[in-house]
């Protein structure tokens, strides 16, 4: 296994500047995945890591050695693809065994590492099967064990389980999961659905138009974000975003707009601001709560129900307070009708402040 | 209520029956057509063959038999023993098979850089290749005759073999650019990871996946190479060299063609080219990149 680093890294395409000075460092066994929405540049920072795709500056050092300059075949990579990417003359057992017979490793050996692997993944009674015989779900364990049986420095996935229905994903996330503690192996993981980044990795590194927004844990990403890209991009329901004003109002602070105003204490800052601050107040589906329910002491603000959305064992209730739309996430029994109106609360720990003009975390 | 019922079911029934016998009617046509289009094309051919079976004074004659009556195989044996027909059968083959086998290497690595990389004149090259198939055989006579005059390659093997390679090539480049461009680029930068070069790449996977346009360029290539005729009779002028194209029309004299012979020779020639399809038709089998990835 391997650590692996990318300094600078700059890629356009003609004019078009999709990777922007992309500096990612990541440490030996780590299973970090670069998360962002479609066309946000991940898939060619994968790319460009496993040398399919030249950059246009920047460095890619592996295992402390740059690579630059080196074809696919020599940066000890292995890369499972969206697609699944399987050779269809080959069976199974063929695809599988491709790149060790490449190597011309012996045929003992590469009968047992396919063995092995084809063990891991459960797809023994496959291996004298063509892909076309095989089901999406399988096709992908076949793509896992072609890059498993090669036993690379760094495995990279490139959206793996995209093309799969949401049960399989599921089976397959785990999957993943269990492969990693087993292995301990350096992975890079390419995804646009942030619940396969938070149930995945052991970093989440979230880019957006080029540029790296945040690198930190799942928890960090999520309780902390940076910015408020991060913030709406991680976390399901999407968090609430309202504009206003954030202002010193005696020992505490005052956040107003034209349909609130609520008095905050100051210990949410660590530097509160001395004159009015146009700010974003970010707060979770899951951080609201109907008033009067919870602790004593929480902020209402008078909202009126618009659409109330049944998930089972929960309901999504989009609220209107004011002009600003608000998602509450409640308990299934909550049961509250469409126009009514109900005071909304909410723990201050909970909210998060975005500088209004750089869209910053403020601290 | 039951009336009404019963009735709607009728009236369904009247409906399925009458589309039916549309259906029907309409497939004995199809069929009548296919079987008339057949007729027109084996018909000329069994013609040749009561031709080439008619003994020498029965040649001319209004007989419309297949089988015809004194049936012989002399003239089958004649045009072996009168004429140079092996030799002109073996330079047909030399020529058409390394012509067939040099015109689909080119091809094949052409039409790959056409399908995979953006050079510059990638897309002015493509149209150009075009524009020469428009240009008839004829007016290419003259430029391709100085040309291998100048290079000293009449009455060779080589100067066909270049005179009909370039010419198939076009087509060839075409057909396997087209064809590539429905393999996947995944699979073979699935094998780049895996630790082939960029023409192992190509040599493990595409090619072994391009075996259907692979075959259809092999069998243009041997068809047009094999039944040419004009560009031979402007390079080639030793009777040695001549294909069985050439060869043939030396049956034809001024005054006397020997028709049985003509006819024997005609059929004889046939049978390189059915065996090269029924070989290459095994080749032809579609969805070869089934299942490699996502459909």
């Amino acid at each position: 296994m391997a650590s692996v680093t990318l300094r600078n890294i700059v890629k356009d395409f003609n004019d078009n500047r999709v990777l922007d000075n992309v500096t990612l460092g990541i440490a030996d066994r780590e299973f970090l995945v670069l998360v962002g929405p479609s066309g946000c540049g991940k898939s060619t920072l994968l790319r460009i890591l496993a040398g399919l795709e030249d950059a246009t500056g920047g460095e890619t050092f592996i295992d402390g050695t740059l690579v630059n300059h080196l074809p696919p075949r020599s940066r000890e990579i292995a890369m499972v693809f969206q697609d699944y990417a399987l050779y269809p003359h080959m069976t199974v057992a063929e695809n599988m065994s491709f790149g060790l017979r490449l190597r011309r490793m012996p045929k003992p050996e590469i009968e047992a590492r396919v063995r092995e692997a084809a063990g891991i993944l459960q797809i023994e009674k496959l291996l004298e099967r063509t892909p076309k015989q095989l089901s999406g779900g399988q096709r992908q364990r076949v793509a896992i064990g072609r890059a498993i049986v090669r036993k690379p420095k760094v495995f990279l996935f490139d959206e793996p389980l995209s093309n799969l229905d949401a049960k399989l994903r599921e089976e397959m996330r785990v999957e993943i999961a269990k492969l990693h503690q087993r292995l301990h192996s350096t992975i890079v993981y390419v995804t646009h659905d942030q619940v396969e980044a938070m149930t995945l990795a052991s970093r989440i590194a979230v880019i957006q138009g080029g540029t790296l927004q945040q690198v930190g844990t799942p928890e960090q990403v999520f309780s902390r974000p940076e910015n408020v890209f991060v913030a709406g991009f991680i976390g399901s329901p999407t968090m609430n975003f309202v504009a206003g004003t954030l202002s010193p109002e005696g020992t505490g602070l005052c956040f107003a707009n034209d349909a609130m105003k609520v008095a905050l204490p100051a210990g949410l800052l660590e530097t509160p601001p001395a004159a009015p601050l146009p700010v974003i107040l970010g707060v979770r589906p899951e951080s609201l709560r109907p008033a009067g329910d919870g602790p004593a002491g929480r902020q209402g603000i008078p909202a009126e129900v618009d659409v109330v959305e049944l998930l089972g064992h929960r309901k999504n209730v989009h609220l209107l307070a004011g002009g600003t739309k608000l998602l509450m996430v409640v308990d299934a029994a909550f049961s509250p009708r469409a126009g009514e109106s109900l005071q909304v609360s909410f723990d201050a720990a909970a909210l998060h402040f975005f500088d209004r003009t750089t869209t910053k975390r403020l601290r | 209520m039951d009336e009404a019922k019963t009735s709607s079911l009728e009236e369904c029934r009247a409906i399925l029956a009458a589309h039916h016998k549309r259906e029907s009617l309409r497939a004995v046509l199809i069929h009548i057509c296919l079987i008339a289009c057949c007729v027109a094309c084996i018909y000329p051919v069994l013609r040749i063959l009561a031709v080439s079976l008619r003994p020498g004074d029965r040649i001319i004659s209004t007989d419309l038999a297949l089988i015809p009556a004194g049936a012989t195989f002399v003239s089958y044996l004649r045009v072996f023993r009168e004429t140079n027909f092996l030799i002109w059968l073996w330079n047909s083959l030399v020529i058409t098979c390394v012509t067939s086998v040099i015109g689909v290497s080119l091809a094949s690595t052409a039409g790959y850089a056409f399908s995979r990389f953006r050079f510059p004149g990638s897309k002015l090259g493509l149209t150009l290749l075009l524009g020469t198939q428009m240009i008839p055989a004829a007016m290419l006579l003259l430029p391709l005759f100085l040309m291998i005059m100048r290079l000293g390659l009449t009455n060779t093997y080589l100067g066909m073999i270049i005179s009909y390679s370039v010419t198939s090539l076009p087509f060839s480049i075409w057909i396997l650019k087209g064809y590539y461009d429905t393999i996947p680029r995944s699979l073979e930068e699935a094998a780049l990871v895996d630790g082939t070069s960029r023409f192992g790449a190509f040599w493990r996977i595409v090619l072994p996946l391009s075996t259907p346009a692979l075959s259809i360029a092999f069998l243009f290539n041997f068809t047009q190479a094999w039944n040419e005729y004009l560009v031979a009779r402007v390079v080639l002028t030793d009777s040695f060299r001549y294909t069985w194209t050439l060869g043939l029309f030396e049956l034809q004299g001024q005054y006397l063609t020997q028709w049985g012979m003509f006819a024997a020779a005609s059929l004889m020639v046939t049978a390189p080219v059915l065996l090269v399809f029924l070989y290459s038709s095994k080749w032809l089998i579609s969805g070869l990149t089934l299942g490699g990835v996502k459909g």
